[in-house]
């Protein structure tokens, strides 16, 4: 068990990073500075950009304060998570961070955590959540769109139990809670800064595998550097096709991608990649000359995994799964549910971009502009390439 | 095992001369199923040529293992110059002056001559000038005719031989342990063998020689001893035994002869090559070139050659395991009618009627981790009473192995042992048996009595004079020369892929075969 | 006793082995191994362990029909692969009525396994190329294969985050045998003890098995015998993708209807360390198949009490190698045993036909 222990450590120190990205999200917000377009140093003479939207109004978000007086000590959590479970630096640890995040302020008190591994088979998916609802685990929260199908069924069989699932909003029984992240909307975004930041106009994106999920990262981040420049060159690669999975596990794939796009020109690039993204930022900050990379899900500047290539991470697009899950545990736990968001957007903060690093500082009020134009509906950002 | 020298009582004057240069005493290894040696004792006097005796099986070859370092004796003790001695390997024997010289060469082909006696002894003489000059002075001593920079692979039997010996006597061997080194020899380089051995026996080595051929242990053997069943049955002076003796010690009763009686040779032909070539794998050497023959019902042709002149391919040609790149094989089947083979596959030619003895039956007529009786199916999975239609009868192929078990002496518990449990003598008898079960019409006989027992090999060639004799053609492929000139009806001569001439058996001597094989009187041979 | 006795060492061997490392973990052994017990009695892991064993033994099958004759198949995941992404959009395309639908669609898995196996099998038969690397490279290719197949615009369906091939009509489905709360058992679990049959009866009865077998043990010897090695290398590899092709069938056309990028990965290596188990025997292959199924289902319950569930890994690989050391201890001595009947034999002088 030494194992867990350490892994327990690990969660807590991401956790606190959590807290610090946290604080600097709001801080975007802040009244940003004007500074506009980015003439840049070097060779490149930066993008033709297109007229920025007009400046948003400064607004506050909603602070996360579900949790406050509600009391979720009776509650028994269960938390399947997808391969690789805790420890991957992705979403399997952002559910876990909700989870902490709920035991530490709404007293939760049992909680069972049990994983996916490579090549089971649908009836071991079955099996575990059956599992975990027959050990009286209520509500169960299935981490990844892998769990669909198994969701369906064990859900029907098991109707007492509540179920939610990261990533997935097809399944329409009354005990699952689909807990979707319009990825889309933070791409776009990013989208933005790297055209902003470009100094070669030239940007590149490198996705782990091409499933629709990831197509999602990418559709949204091309339509938000085309609508920042229109004239912007845009590399856009995949490490593997759909279903081969080892895609998101690749850095020296990644980084031979990366190295590709760069010697091609593009100077900013964007991963959503998993922990192949190691690879991008890697080949990035040996290319040097001013090249920037693109973190994804969480907070990447803070990463331990990637601390060395810390001062070429531009920003991160986040996807705050955390958010959601402990939202979601205490809405359960005051038995608010009907009343829980099922999809996850710009306007609820769930998605968005990090300033860690203060690279962007000076753009922050095009960004601001553009993402009241999403949230007000008048830009609508594709999921589709 | 103490290293202590010999008690002091024991005589110390003169000692230099009269100890023997090794002694074996009491040595006893015992292998599941295989006769080993049972308490062996063996006196080897510095300076002599001591022969080892005994048929194939007998325990020579294990008792030279022991010797040898190879394989540790369970019981029993060795000493080498009166000192008692352990040898765990090989290595330790080499340190110890004991040298031997395997029956398959154990040479490295794309190396040069000085390069494969150097290669592993790097310490002794380094690799440079001194290693050259020892190895200069030791050509000499072993005869050897071959430049220290020629390849490998450019040199014959004898000369492989030759660095053998060098390699063995480079690493410091007095004591030179020779495993049957005449097998591969025609009769004119056993002689120069022996004359280079009777010059280094002058020179002080000692030598042990195992054989099995009585006229050679008489030619260059001090003395003999002879091992029977895994026992030395005792020792002989080679000068006052008569052949005949020694080989009543070695098997108990008289020698077979594979002397064929009258003749059977009809006037069907049913087997002819004509103008036979085979390519080599470079495309461009002929293995065989221009080969014709002709074999009738109810005769034997042998085909004498020094091996590697392409009696093998010549055989695997006919049998459709290799492809001819020209010329005509026309076979008279079993069913009487003639065909034309080149284009058929093995199978096919099988079907015809050609039995087939493989030169190496581990490699080509056994499936070794297969029961006697799925061996019994290979080659005949086509046909009752093995098969009934595409489907397998097991069954039949039980009972009919049983019955070869039976009629050829087959010594077995069961049908149902795996081959590899059984003796080469018993493996030999069952591929005999089946080859001879289909009513072949032709037999292609590979050195069909190589490596077995003696009661194995009078059982073999009984059986192919009896199918001789009920009109079966044979072509018979052999090293052993006294087996080809006693069953042949008639012998061709084979020398690098082409019939040089033909002999008849009845008159021709070996020397005068063995002539006609090294190409040292071309078509002089024929009688 | 001699065929069996090996495996069951090499099971107490890994049990012993994992209770070490368990120990070593800080888990309880017996607690470990007591719910890797009673987990089969609970839920629908019963029915589980078989019909991913019925999955599991046509993959050990594939691979022993190469292993027979030498051929070390390592595409039998590629094959398989490839066969169930052809045959799920060809059944999810046509409609025709049920019965056919179904025999079809296997018809078309079959061949689309063999087609798969039909490069490395002309490459090894005429110019020589090692079939693992050149089924090793096959392997990594049908990735990209399926990943096109998948997408939208090619033969894929999304559905949320997930991509799969259109659904199979009931009409090409196999329906299962329902057992209540205990699971359903696959219809095509019937499919894999038909082909267990046909590959015992093949190997032992058929001049085909035995020219496989002889190929396999000796190539020489083969050849001498008449058997054509070339005819041999491609009917063998052909024979193992059809077979391979076959192998996700059960899971196809029993409860998924349509192949998409969640579906698990890798059966055909399982086939592999299953035939080692087997010792490509259809019986041996059966239990190596259920044995393993039963660890597979069992990491889902000790992870779920808290157990580093790695154990069931550690446990497979060990039960393999110690196996294949186990066979070849037990078969030396049998050699043994069978040298020394025949050398009693030999001095006594007696023998089997002369008793008959």
């Amino acid at each position: 068990m030494k194992h867990r222990r350490r892994l327990g450590a690990l969660g807590v120190a991401a956790l606190a990073g959590t807290l610090m990205l946290a604080g600097c999200a709001k801080d975007v917000n802040g009244p940003g500075s004007g500074a506009s377009s980015g003439g840049g140093s070097g060779t490149g003479q930066g993008c033709k950009l297109a007229a920025q939207p007009p400046a948003a109004p400064a607004a506050a978000t909603s602070s996360q304060e579900q949790g406050k007086g509600v009391d979720g000590s009776k509650m028994r959590v269960g938390l399947a998570y997808d391969i690789g479970g805790r420890g991957d630096a992705s979403f399997n640890d952002a559910a876990y961070r909700g989870l902490e995040e709920a035991r530490a302020k709404l007293g939760v008190k049992d909680s069972r955590e049990v994983s996916a591994q490579p090549n089971e088979t649908e009836d071991q998916r079955q099996s575990r959540l059956r599992q975990l609802a027959d050990d009286g685990f209520n509500p169960i929260i299935t981490v990844g769109y892998s769990y669909a199908e198994s969701l369906k069924a064990v859900a029907k069989q098991r109707p007492k139990t509540q179920f939610a699932i990261v990533d997935d909003d097809t399944i329409k029984l009354p005990n699952v809670h689909p807990l979707v992240f319009a990825s889309e909307q933070g791409s776009f975004l990013i989208g933005v800064a790297a055209a902003y930041k470009s100094k070669n106009c030239h940007i590149g994106f490198v996705g782990g595998v091409r499933t629709p999920l990831i197509q999602a990262f990418e559709a949204g981040y091309l339509q938000g550097a085309k609508a920042a420049a229109p004239g912007i060159k845009i590399e856009d690669d995949y490490l593997k096709p759909a279903g081969d999975n080892s895609g998101f596990n690749d850095p020296s794939t990644a980084s031979l991608k990366a190295s590709g796009q760069l010697q091609k020109g593009a100077d900013v690039i964007y991963h959503a990649a998993g922990a192949s993204g190691k690879g991008v930022f890697d080949a990035v900050k040996q290319a040097g000359g001013g090249a920037l990379g693109i973190g994804v899900d969480s907070d990447q500047y803070f990463q331990p995994t990637v601390a060395n290539d810390k001062d070429i991470i531009m920003t991160s697009m986040v996807k705050k799964v955390d958010q959601a899950v402990f939202g979601y545990l205490a809405a359960f736990a005051s038995n608010k549910l009907g009343g829980y968001p099922k999809r996850f957007d710009l306007s609820t903060g769930a998605v968005g971009y990090t300033r860690s690093g203060g690279k962007i500082n000076d753009i922050t009020g095009p960004l601001d502009a553009y993402k009241q134009q999403i949230i007000d509906g008048k830009i609508q950002v594709k999921d589709k390439p | 095992m103490s290293e202590r020298t010999s008690e002091p009582s024991s005589p110390r004057d003169g000692s230099e001369e009269t100890e023997p240069a090794v002694e074996l005493e009491g040595i006893t290894k015992r292998f599941p199923g295989v006769v080993a040696n049972s308490d062996v004792s063996l006196r080897v006097r510095r300076g002599e040529v001591h022969a080892i005796c005994g048929e194939n099986g007998a325990g020579k070859s294990t008792l030279m293992k022991v010797l040898y370092g190879m394989q540790a004796p369970d019981e029993g003790t060795i000493r080498v110059s009166g000192k008692p001695v352990r040898f765990r390997s090989p290595t330790d024997a080499i340190a110890a002056g004991i040298g031997m010289v395997h029956q398959h060469f154990m040479l490295a082909d794309n190396l040069t001559v000085a390069e494969n006696v150097i290669l592993g002894a790097e310490a002794l003489h380094g690799i440079g000038r001194r290693a050259r000059a020892r190895i200069a002075e030791l050509a000499e001593q072993t005869g050897l005719r071959a430049e220290p920079g020629t390849l490998v692979e450019r040199l014959g039997v004898a000369d492989r031989q030759r660095i053998e010996i060098l390699k063995v006597l480079y690493r410091g061997a007095r004591i030179v342990i020779l495993d049957e080194p005449t097998a591969v020899l025609v009769p004119q380089e056993v002689e120069e063998l022996f004359a280079t051995v009777r010059g280094m026996r002058a020179d002080g080595y000692t030598f042990v020689f195992i054989s099995h051929k009585l006229d050679e242990v008489r030619s260059i053997a001090d003395s003999v001893t002879v091992i029977r069943r895994g026992e030395s049955v005792g020792t002989a002076d080679p000068r006052t035994v008569s052949s005949g003796e020694l080989a009543e010690m070695m098997v108990g009763a008289s020698l077979p002869s594979p002397c064929t009686e009258d003749a059977t040779v009809t006037e069907t032909v049913t087997l002819e090559c004509a103008g036979l070539d085979l390519l080599g794998a470079d495309g461009t050497r002929k293995l065989l070139d221009g080969v014709s023959l002709r074999v009738r019902a109810g005769e034997i042709l042998g085909i004498a050659g020094v091996e590697g002149n392409g009696q093998t391919e010549l055989v695997e040609t006919i049998m459709g395991l290799r492809k001819a790149s020209a010329g005509a094989i026309t076979m008279r089947g079993s069913d009487g009618t003639e065909h034309e083979l080149t284009e058929l596959d093995t199978l096919h030619r099988r079907e015809l009627g050609i039995g087939y003895i493989p030169e190496d039956r581990n490699r080509h007529g056994l499936l070794e981790h297969q029961s006697l009786w799925v061996n019994r199916i290979l080659g005949y999975q086509t046909r009752a009473p093995i098969a009934k239609g595409a489907l397998l009868d097991p069954a039949g192929a039980r009972r009919d192995t049983e019955r070869i078990v039976a009629e050829y002496d087959v010594r077995t518990p069961s049908v149902n042992v795996e081959a590899a449990a059984l003796s080469g003598g018993n493996q030999q008898k069952l591929i005999v048996g089946r080859e001879l079960s289909q009513d072949p019409a032709l037999l292609l006989a590979a050195h069909p009595t190589r490596g077995v027992d003696v009661g194995a090999q009078a059982l073999i060639w009984e059986r192919i004079r009896a199918a001789r004799s009920a009109g079966l053609a044979v072509l018979l492929v052999s090293a052993d020369l006294d087996e080809l000139i006693g069953l042949s009806d008639a012998i061709q001569v084979m020398l690098r892929g082409r019939l040089v001439a033909e002999a008849d058996p009845a008159t021709v001597t070996p020397q005068e075969l063995g002539a006609a094989m090294t190409g040292a009187s071309e078509g002089g041979a024929a009688s | 006793m001699n065929r069996i006795l090996p495996a069951i060492l090499a099971v107490i061997f890994a049990v012993l082995l994992c209770s070490v490392a368990l120990l070593i973990s800080g888990d309880d052994p017996v607690q470990a191994f007591t719910t890797m017990i009673t987990q089969v009695g609970e839920g629908q892991t019963a029915v589980n362990v078989i019909n991913t064993g019925a999955v599991y033994f046509i993959a050990g099958l594939a691979v022993a029909i190469g292993f027979k004759m030498n051929l070390f198949n390592i595409g039998i995941e590629g094959q398989y692969r490839f066969a169930v992404i052809v045959a799920a959009i060809y059944g999810g395309a046509v409609h025709l009525p049920p019965g056919i639908h179904t025999l079809t669609i296997l018809l078309v898995a079959a061949v689309a396994g063999a087609v798969y196996a039909l490069i490395p099998a002309l490459l090894k038969a005429y110019r020589g190329v090692s079939e693992v690397i050149s089924t090793i490279m096959l392997n990594s290719i049908v990735a990209g294969i399926t990943g096109v197949l998948v997408k939208p615009d090619m033969f894929g369906v999304q559905s949320g985050n997930n991509l799969a091939t259109a659904p199979i009509p009931p009409s090409g489905r196999v329906p299962g045998i329902p057992l209540g709360s205990a699971g359903t058992l696959f219809g095509l679990v019937f499919l894999a003890v038909l082909l267990g049959v046909g590959y015992w009866f093949t190997l032992g009865r058929t001049r085909f098995g035995f020219e496989l077998q002889a190929s396999g043990e000796s190539a020489t010897a083969a050849a001498a015998g008449g058997v054509n090695a070339r005819r041999m290398v491609l009917i063998a590899m052909l024979l193992s993708g059809a077979v391979a092709g076959l192998i996700a069938m059960p899971e196809l056309l029993g409860r998924d209807f349509s192949y998409g990028i969640n579906a698990p990965q890798g059966y055909g290596f399982t086939g592999i360390a299953v035939a080692l188990i087997g010792r490509n025997s259809p019986t041996g292959i059966a239990i190596g198949a259920l044995l393993w199924s039963f660890l597979d289902k069992s990491a889902v319950s000790l992870d779920n009490i808290g157990v580093s569930r790695e154990i069931v890994t550690i446990m497979q690989g060990v039960i393999v190698l110690s196996v294949v050391v186990a066979y070849e201890i037990f078969r030396r001595r049998e050699l043994k045993t069978q040298q020394q009947r025949v050398g009693t034999e030999f001095l006594s002088g007696k023998t089997a036909g002369g008793e008959a």
